[in-house]
């Protein structure tokens, strides 16, 4: 079966048996390596994309289901010689051990971040009138659909909040 | 091995037509379908619902709001409503994490029928029913109907879920949603509180609360809620709720909880939800 996906930005022509889901598209078919498998559970948040904008976990959702849909990988985030300003920050701070939840860890917090400019609340906003602050309490909260195993939470914490910070001084 | 069928009607008509020869598996966000199948992707039929675009987005009527079938947890979250819609959206920041929110639907979680869907109680309180489509027509259920048990339901094969409705409050009303996990994030809830008071001239003109995970499906706490009313509506309420109110609740041992555990945590969370109700201005 054919679908039209937009992958970092090219047209992507897919040729998979239906219950292809969107992660082993990216992986088997376009060898997109860097969008990782966990769980495929839903459960570690590994294997975390953008679709139109909004990340969700790839296992969770069959690649068909996608037709025309923009989606945006680590890949398309940054590579070796244009690294995104969290993917700088996540070395600056030691953000990971292994690296396997790294790719996840860093696309959901690419969308976290414009979620938190459109001025979304999350369940651990105390007042949702106002701007969230930044606390580590507001980014575990929402940062939650990501696991790591190696447990390198402070250091990605601090990698975030300081991306986070110089969005709100520019 | 046989391929499986896929279809990915654009309209509902097309939908209920496919519906009407049976045999498909109903998938929106797939964020309980698809966990399920994790060790063995056996072939099925798929009928993908995500191209029903209409059934998505949150309209207000005269005396109602309609929540489209496909309408995500994050759509919920973002949408401008009434205040009395906070405790669905406190359970809806709950769901999973934001990847989760992102792509399950509200009416996914009704219509999987976990003991533990947290959607369940809360739209208890809200007094929602649920609209029902297939080639014959259109019916509307009382959501307390729908959910028979555990995953079980009334929707009949060739049905599809379009809406849930929720009727607009008589007077002012204030909604909560407590939850209890062992851990704070992406767990399975324990207990589960939904609590909604209408108030008039400082006083509970009106009272709907439902308990989840302490019985097949959710409950309502009838005897309680007629308890509440006409009673001055501040935190003292909490201490109004007894252990006989939680009666009618048959909480199961599993590897969460224990049921005197589940018991004790219930009426726990339903004080605390109604100190808070009572307690908001
Ligand atoms: C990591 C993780 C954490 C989770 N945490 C929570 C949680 O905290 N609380 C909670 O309540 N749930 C939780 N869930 C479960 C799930 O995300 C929710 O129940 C979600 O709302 C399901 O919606 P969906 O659209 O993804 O359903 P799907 O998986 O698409 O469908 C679920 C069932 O409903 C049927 N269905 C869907 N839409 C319709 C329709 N319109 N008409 C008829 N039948 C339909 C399907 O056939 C299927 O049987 C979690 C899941 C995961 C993977
Ligand atoms: S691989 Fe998708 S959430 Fe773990
Ligand atoms: S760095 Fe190893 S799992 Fe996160």
């Amino acid at each position: 079966m054919n679908t039209d996906l937009m992958v970092n930005g090219q047209a992507q022509r897919l040729d998979a048996d239906p219950r292809t889901t969107l992660l082993d598209a990216l992986r088997n078919y376009l060898h997109l390596m860097g969008t990782k498998k966990g769980c495929d559970h839903g459960q570690c948040g590994a294997c975390t994309v953008l679709v139109n904008g909004r990340r969700i976990n790839s296992c969770l959702t069959l690649a068909c289901m996608h037709d025309g849909d923009e989606i945006v990988t680590i890949e398309g985030i940054g590579g070796p010689d244009d690294l995104s300003a969290l993917q700088q920050a996540f070395i600056a701070h030691d953000g990971f051990q292994c690296g396997y939840c790294t790719p996840g860890q860093i696309c959901s917090a690419t969308a976290m971040l414009d979620e938190i400019a459109a001025g979304w609340a999350s369940h651990a906003t105390k007042n949702v009138a106002s701007l969230p602050g930044l606390t580590v309490e507001e980014i575990s909260e929402r940062m939650s659909g990501n696991l790591c195993r190696c447990s390198a939470y402070p250091n990605i914490i601090d990698a975030i909040l300081e991306v986070a910070a110089g969005k709100e001084q520019s | 091995m046989s391929e499986g069928r896929y279809l990915r009607p654009q309209r509902l008509d097309e939908a209920v037509d496919a519906l009407k020869g049976g045999g498909w598996n109903l998938v929106a966000g797939g964020t309980d379908h698809y966990p399920a199948r994790v060790v063995e992707q056996r072939p099925e039929d798929i009928l993908d619902l995500t191209g029903l675009t209409d059934l998505r987005g949150i309209g207000e009527f005269p005396d109602h709001f309609r929540i489209g079938a496909l309408t995500r947890w994050t759509d919920l979250i973002e949408a401008p409503l009434p205040g009395w819609f906070d405790g669905l959206k406190q359970a809806a920041r709950e769901v999973g994490g934001v990847q989760i929110q992102n792509r399950g639907t509200i009416a996914g979680n009704l219509c999987n029928a976990s003991p533990a869907a947290d959607g369940v109680p809360a739209l208890l309180s809200l007094d929602a029913s649920v609209e029902l489509a297939s080639a014959g027509g259109v019916r509307i259920l009382p959501l307390a109907d729908f959910i028979l048990g555990n995953r079980k339901t009334a929707r009949r094969p060739h049905e599809l879920m379009t809406a849930i409705l929720t009727p607009k409050p008589a007077r002012p009303a204030r909604a909560r949603f407590l939850k209890l996990g062992a851990r704070r994030y992406l767990v399975i809830s324990i207990v589960m509180v939904a609590g909604l008071l209408e108030v008039e001239e400082g006083r509970v003109a009106g009272a709907r609360l439902a308990v989840g995970s302490c019985s097949a499906g959710a409950q309502r706490l009838p005897a309680l809620e007629a308890a509440l009313t006409g009673q001055p509506a501040d935190a003292g309420l909490a201490m109004l709720a007894t252990p006989e109110h939680l009666a009618g609740l048959s909480p199961i041992d599993d590897i969460r909880a224990d049921a005197g555990y589940r018991r004790d945590a219930a009426l726990i969370l339903v004080r605390r939800c109604l100190a808070d109700l009572g307690g908001l201005r």
